[in-house]
């Protein structure tokens, strides 16, 4: 008795269930449902069908690559009964089902809180972005260039011409420009 | 109101009887076989088959399709199934082993990236081969007519 695996979507075939077709190659496809043979039969691309394991593991979803992978293997060659190392082997097979879980499930973490990571970052850009629907940017701009003006008055220089003549001119004022300024003013205490 | 619709027709399209497997085409896998050098020597240059479209001197290797003449085969390599098919081959095709290595048996295999090219055209030969043919197979009728001649 063996437990095979369905061509499509890789689930496990047990005995009295699904379908096998034989091509004309003398290769056996195994399907575990009318649903992967009709697929197969259709000609889909199990790599391209979200459904399957194909998919998952090559679209990165799910845990591909690890040494926990390497103990169920097809053997074809087979061994002489021993209980003592059919006991073990029951043994085995239970830590490695156990650590194989554990891995998978925290490589499935590990990629979702990128995912959160991504999603916090755009959070943060859209209100910066659309921070003026909450809070005028004009909000508190009169009383800013009213202290400009007290702080800044036009500075008057006199100016000596080469040919010795006597000139007042006004000094030219820095102002920053006025996204600067808004900006200045835009913290929000929360 | 009881359901009009019986739905009859669910599932009736055009498409069923290329799904049937006695109209079964070759699968990726088999043409990436037949790619090989070896294979794809034997399956261009193929003896003169009758029952075949253009006697089976004219085959695409990548659609696993038998032309009548040279001129059908050079216009379908321009064809959007042919470009499509070149495309689908590019990466290597989903195998059984594969699906056991998805299923957990060993570790699982990125499939690889190919160049696929289509096959080069043979111009002079074909023309040989359709004329030895034509003697080849109806001997009598090229007697009868030199009887006629004479």
């Amino acid at each position: 008795m063996r437990i095979e695996t369905c061509y499509f979507c890789s689930s496990r075939i047990y005995p009295g269930h699904g379908i096998q077709f034989v091509r004309n190659d003398c290769k056996i496809f195994r399907f575990c449902r009318s649903k992967c043979h009709a697929a197969f039969k259709k000609k889909k691309n199990p790599r391209k069908t979200k459904w399957t394991k194909a998919y998952r593991k090559t679209a990165g979803k799910e845990l591909a690559i690890d040494p926990s992978f390497e103990f169920e293997k097809r053997r074809n060659s087979p061994l002489k009964y021993n209980r003592e190392l059919w006991a073990k082997t029951i043994e085995a097979m239970k830590k490695v089902e156990e650590i194989r879980q554990k891995r998978s499930n925290n490589y499935i973490m590990q990629r979702l809180r990128k995912g959160r990571e991504v999603e916090w970052q755009r959070d943060v850009r859209e209100v910066q972005r659309d921070i003026s629907l909450i809070r005028s940017p004009a909000a508190g701009l009169k009383q800013r260039q009213a202290q400009e003006e007290m702080e800044v008055e036009p500075e008057t220089i006199e100016v000596v011409d080469a040919k010795g003549r006597k000139q007042v001119i006004e000094a030219p004022v820095m102002v920053p420009a006025t996204g600067e300024m808004i900006e200045d003013g835009g913290d929000i205490e929360l | 109101m009881p359901y009009k619709r019986k739905k009859y027709h669910v599932g009736d399209t055009h498409l069923k009887k290329r799904w049937r497997v006695r109209n079964r085409k070759k699968d990726l896998d088999q043409i990436d076989v037949d790619l090989k050098e070896e294979n794809a020597d034997k399956l261009l240059n193929q003896s003169v088959d009758l029952d075949l479209p253009g006697a089976a001197q004219y085959y695409c290797l990548h659609c696993a399709r038998y032309f009548i003449h040279q001129h059908a085969l050079a216009d379908h390599f321009k064809t959007k199934v042919h470009k499509r098919r070149l495309k689908a081959l590019e990466l290597e095709p989903y195998s059984i082993e594969e699906s056991e290595r998805a299923a957990g048996h060993g570790n699982f295999k990125l499939p690889n990236k190919r160049k696929i090219v289509t096959q080069e055209t043979k111009n002079i030969e074909n023309e040989d081969i359709t004329e030895r043919d034509s003697e080849e197979v109806i001997p009598n009728k090229k007697k009868k007519t030199e009887e006629n001649d004479t």
